[in-house]
């Protein structure tokens, strides 16, 4: 009974963390954007859905006000910060997660700052039905991420990413497609940041972690820039990896750096050995 | 008016810190041409090191202080060639190399994390209070000050006058160029590992002696040296170290108004302002945008 | 159609483009021509905005679209390819090739034999050869809607028989009414099918006329030769 559980909570998680990397996808993959505050976006779905439903808002309207405020967060970074490439851009979107983070950490009297929110109301009791939920909420969402990534909107995010002066020289307002796909990533981010609050029911200013951004860079890479399916299987190999640890016997003050290394030796291994990751269709430029 | 002082005082504390730093990032950024996180991680790993001999090994303090300067100059050359050298031969870009360099990082942070544990540590020293035009000044504060400013000069004669410096610039300027005249670049990145880190080592050091040890202490000082650096100038050593003094002096003059848990905030504030807006940093001479 | 007038651009002390003035008439095919750092790529973007002019202005049928941020330069109808190919290497050609506006599948073939484009369809840009690569640039901006088609270099590292080949692309649209402008090296591809040469040395127009007037200049040969 208690494996079985455990595998549940395990499936709850990797369905959870599959829209977050596709999300990221949308940005890193299919549009070129070196973006490092998925991680704030992700946490702002959390924190603003949480806050909410702890003042009596329904669910219904609390994780999609959280996702909605996460794509706010993504146009207006954007609009600044779209501009600058590579790296410049990689540093600003951090710099964005560090001072979400510090601002959690200190606005006490919303967040109440390092002891975080405990009793966030769970969306379905059983876990059992949690998983239902949340396997219908994945497909749904990679249907709509999948569609945005195959639309006329989504190829030009996809050509921009090969070469934005050619883009703009057919007539390609650039801008606005890389911050309109900016939102809808931090929109699915925000929304699986969402589910992620109303499942744990706590969270706390570690969030906004870098380690978490290093799981998500995993995920992505593992399976691949651009591909769908690398997204789905990217997240289930990543959360699946470190599980044995768990039967090996190693105290939880240990198993929790462990896991944490193993995700960054994967991340290293894979930029290193094989840079496309397994369904990789574009090389990180 | 004390508090003042004080206030100023800090900052200048705080910026010699920053400085040593900044300089040992952007020293490297400049030569290899990406942005090394993980120098942070170095730098935590040479405060732990020093916990490690002197604590915890019970040698005298001076033999660790040495010893852990030297193990941790020579640990970011191993990263260098474990990590970074591959990704060079694979044409990884300057992305690939950031990226590669936060996972290098948080595998040092939770390495260091479940070798040493999450409890704060602290090296216990001597460490007398002096009063300074009002203000107060530590012992370790004093020597803090002291020894940067004493690095940063090193550092800069090293750039200027000697011929390892010399290839240095050149490489940094243009390695194909820098190949024809027979400097081999990977030669240089060691070298520049190495210097950059011996300067991680020298922070960790003295921060280890002057603050608690915990394991995240190299992600919060590495934004702060990576932010002085843009501030000032990312590829110019003397611009980052201009601007860690301005950060540090900035942070700790604004808690006058602000709660002094927003000291991060506010770092991160001028970081991105100056990414906007001044993405070449003061003393920058190409806006790298576009 | 398009008035270029006291076009500027210094980098550093250096003027790339000074006091750039010349108009080109509709329905004629211009080339540009000039030595090494003549300022001639710079002088197209500085009309497609993709360096801003420090002086002067561009009017495109006259509006005056100097300061118009490049996408809607595009879009009032300039086309233009560039030095070096750009593609997007990791779309088919025919994701390529619809990226402007979405297009029937016999518009793609028609472009695609128009340019004498051979490969399939479905084969990703960076699997293409250099001359493939030209062929493809060339007929996506025949796709872009414009009026005034500008090219860069479009015979630069292709093989002669694609050089006749677009020769008579060339000539082809200009019977059907399109207006070029493109720059050129090769000489013999200039002279042969342009209605007019500009000549450009130091950032300057330096002459301008046919090109049976440009080949008897003395000026010409001094700007490639020096004085």
């Amino acid at each position: 009974m208690a494996f079985i559980n455990y595998v549940i909570h395990l499936a709850i998680l990797i369905g959870i963390y599959s829209i977050v990397t596709f999300s990221l996808n949308l940005a890193v993959g299919f549009t070129g954007l070196l973006n490092l505050g998925h991680v704030g976006f992700f946490g702002i779905g959390a924190y603003v859905s949480a806050l909410l439903a702890v003042q009596g808002v329904s669910l219904w309207i609390s994780i999609p006000l959280g996702a909605l405020a996460a794509m706010v967060m993504g146009i207006i970074l954007a609009m600044p910060t779209t501009r600058l490439k590579g790296d410049y851009l990689a540093l600003a979107t951090l710099g964005f997660t560090f001072i979400l983070g510090s601002v959690a950490r200190n606005w006490t009297d919303v967040t109440r700052g390092a002891l975080g929110i405990p009793g966030i109301p769970k969306i379905v009791k059983g876990n059992t039905e949690f998983l239902f939920v949340v396997v219908v909420l994945a497909v749904v969402s990679y249907l709509a991420m999948w569609y945005i990534s195959r639309s006329r909107f989504g190829l030009t995010c996809e050509a921009i990413r090969d070469d934005e002066l050619a883009a703009k020289m057919l007539g390609k307002n650039t801008f606005a497609h890389k911050a309109l796909m900016l939102g809808f990533s931090a929109l699915f981010a925000g929304f699986a940041g969402g589910l992620f609050a109303h499942y744990i029911t706590f969270i706390d200013p570690s969030i906004f972690g870098i380690n978490d951004l290093i799981l998500m860079f995993s995920m992505l890479i593992v399976g691949g820039l651009a591909s769908v399916k690398g997204s789905a299987i990217g997240t289930i190999v990543l959360f699946l990896i470190p599980e044995p640890l768990r039967f090996i016997g190693f105290p939880s003050s240990v198993l929790g750096p462990m896991r944490e290394m193993i995700f960054a030796l994967i991340l290293l291994l894979i930029l290193i050995y094989r840079p496309k990751g397994l369904f990789g269709k574009v090389d990180f430029s | 008016m004390s508090i003042a002082t004080q206030l100023i005082l800090n900052g200048i504390i705080a910026g010699a810190i920053y400085a040593l730093v900044a300089s040992g990032f952007s020293l490297i950024y400049g030569v290899t041409k990406f942005m090394h996180f993980a120098h942070g991680a170095v730098l935590a790993t040479g405060a732990y090191l020093l916990y490690t001999f002197a604590v915890m090994a019970g040698l005298n303090f001076w033999l660790a202080v040495v010893l852990a300067i030297m193990v941790t100059s020579l640990f970011g050359a191993v990263m260098n060639w474990v990590v970074y050298k591959p990704l060079r031969k694979i044409k990884a870009s300057s992305a690939v190399l950031l990226i590669a360099s936060i996972a290098l990082m948080t595998f040092i942070n939770a390495a260091v994390l479940a070798i040493w544990g999450a409890d704060v540590k602290t090296v216990p020293t001597v460490n007398p209070v002096f009063d300074a035009l009002g203000a107060r000044v530590t012992f370790i504060q004093v020597i803090i000050i002291v020894v940067s400013i004493l690095l940063l000069l090193a550092l800069w004669w090293l750039m200027k006058c000697t011929k390892l410096g010399k290839a240095m610039r050149a490489v940094a300027d243009n390695k194909e160029v820098a190949q024809t005249v027979g400097i081999n670049p990977e030669k240089i990145y060691t070298y520049t590992f190495i210097i950059g880190s011996f300067l991680a080592g020298v922070a960790g050091v003295l921060i280890g002696i002057e603050q608690n040890l915990y394991p995240q202490m190299g992600v919060s000082l590495v934004i702060k040296g990576f932010t002085g650096a843009v501030i000032g100038s990312l590829a110019s050593i003397p611009g980052a170290v201009l601007g860690s003094f301005i950060l540090g002096l900035v942070e700790n003059i604004g808690i006058w108004w602000l709660p002094s848990g927003y000291k991060d905030a506010i770092a991160f504030v001028l970081l991105f302002i100056f990414l906007l807006f001044k993405p070449s940093g003061l003393l920058g001479k190409k806006v790298r945008e576009a | 159609m398009i008035r270029v007038k006291n076009l500027a651009k210094h980098f550093g002390g250096v003027y790339a483009v000074k006091d750039c003035s010349f108009d080109i008439k509709p329905g004629k095919i211009t080339s540009v021509i000039g030595p090494n750092g003549a300022g001639k790529t710079t002088m197209f973007n500085l009309v497609c905005n993709i360096i801003s002019a420090d002086d002067g202005s561009v009017y495109f049928k006259k509006e005056n679209i100097t300061r118009l941020p490049t996408h809607k330069i595009a879009r009032v109808g300039i086309s233009r390819t560039f030095q070096q190919a750009r593609l997007f290497k990791n779309l088919t050609v025919k994701e390529n090739l619809t990226i402007s506006r979405p297009c029937s599948e016999k518009e793609i073939r028609d472009v695609l034999e128009k340019v004498a484009f051979k490969l399939p369809i479905d084969t990703k840009g960076s699997a293409l050869s250099y001359g493939q690569m030209r062929l493809l640039e060339i007929a996506r901006a025949l796709l872009h809607p414009h009026e005034l088609l500008m090219l860069d270099e479009p015979t630069a590292g292709v093989n002669p028989s694609v050089r006749q080949e677009l020769k008579k692309i060339l000539k082809q649209l200009n019977k059907e009414g399109k207006t070029i402008m493109f720059i050129e090296h090769d000489m013999d591809f200039v002279m042969s099918i342009s209605d007019e040469v500009i000549v450009m040395a130091e950032g300057r127009v330096l002459m301008r006329g046919t090109p049976k007037q440009v080949q008897k200049d003395k000026r010409v040969l001094e700007a490639y030769l020096g004085k």
